[in-house]
């Protein structure tokens, strides 16, 4: 698809094996691999670091223990009492967003977050289980979230189809920002590469000071895209529980 | 006259003094370019699954193109609701 030097061919996604299960391709590929180091990486710094438990904390650990209270913070402020249940969930949630956009801020390395199937994927599991869990807490009560008290009755015909409507694209904003976010900001560093080559003379250097300021931005939007899906994963949970 | 403009210095003069008391919000400026595209992509969201469902009821109940008109319709008004919720939450920040 991509052509030979696209800022594209980046995107790829290329099948280290073969493998099909009933009809279905779950080949490893590159970006499984991203996954994987991703995950590792995860489970490795959070284990090593706060392994030792020391009163004192040292460098590492408090990294750890502050990504912990920030997450925590986050789900007392947004969902209040019944915050702790679902602090592992948004937490992985979060890691897993964040690490996966900083893995892939390293050259050479696959972004597995800049396709929409896999942040469509982690904004289907939020949304689904956002929905059971309003169902479980409400029962059928729970589609009076649909309905607004205090509207004449015949508004209600057009209000709840545009209520629903605005309710389903829940995991599709959630989904796209994070992608086009990530597609954008890598996209972009990539074009201002080929300029460094292309331009003539000491030129070049002007397009290179720019993509160090551009890495940086992109370092920022890593995390602000994770703290963003976390926030409304937090916001979506609160929804599940008060209704209105 | 002249004491309106006084009047008006001395706001001006109360507003400052009060800025440089109250400690700067610790909440960092987003960026325009950023919040635009977060309204965009909830109009955009919103759009997709008007559309998506009008094409779904033609399909099945044949009632090609009324629903997709309609349902479009409903997906970019609910595109402003969202819009509108984003800002009421931002508000509240």
């Amino acid at each position: 698809m991509a052509a030979k030097d696209s800022p594209l061919k980046q995107f790829e996604v290329i099948p280290y094996s073969k493998t099909e299960v009933a009809n279905y391709d779950i080949s490893f590929t590159n970006s499984s691999l991203s996954m994987v180091i991703t995950v590792a990486v995860i489970t490795l710094f959070l284990t090593l670091t706060v392994n030792p438990r020391s009163l004192v904390p040292t460098r590492m650990q408090l990294i750890s223990e502050l990504m912990y209270n920030f997450i925590a913070q986050l789900l007392s402020d947004t969902v209040g009492d019944n915050a702790k249940k679902y602090f592992p969930f948004v937490f992985s949630l979060f890691m897993f967003v964040l690490i996966g956009n900083m893995v892939g801020m390293i050259p050479y390395q696959f972004t597995f977050t800049s396709h929409i199937v896999v942040t469509f994927a982690l904004a289907s599991v939020v949304f689904i289980g956002v929905t059971i869990l309003g169902f479980v807490n409400h029962g059928i009560k729970f589609f009076t979230f649909f309905y607004i008290p205090g509207v004449p009755f015949y508004m209600h015909p057009l209000l709840i189809p545009i209520e629903v409507i605005s309710y389903l694209s829940r995991p599709i904003s959630l989904s796209v920002r994070l992608f086009a976010n990530m597609l954008a900001g890598h996209t972009l560093i990539k074009v201002f590469a080929s300029f460094v080559v292309a331009m003539p003379f000491f030129t070049g250097a002007l397009p290179l000071v720019f993509i160090v300021a551009l890495t940086g931005l992109e370092i920022l939007i890593a995390f602000l895209q994770a703290y963003v899906f976390a926030i409304l994963t937090c916001l979506y949970i609160n929804d599940a529980y008060h209704l209105h | 006259m002249a004491n309106n403009y006084k009047l008006r210095d001395l706001k001006k003069r109360i507003d400052s003094a009060k800025s440089l008391n109250t400690p700067p919000s610790k909440k960092k400026k987003e960026s325009g370019a950023g919040f635009g595209f977060k309204i965009s992509t909830e109009i955009i969201a919103a759009l997709v699954v008007g559309v998506g469902i009008g094409l779904i009821v033609d399909k099945y109940l044949g009632t090609k193109p009324f629903g997709l008109i309609i349902f479009f319709i409903f997906g970019a008004i609910a595109g402003f609701l969202n819009v509108y919720r984003v800002m009421r939450r931002i508000e509240k920040q």
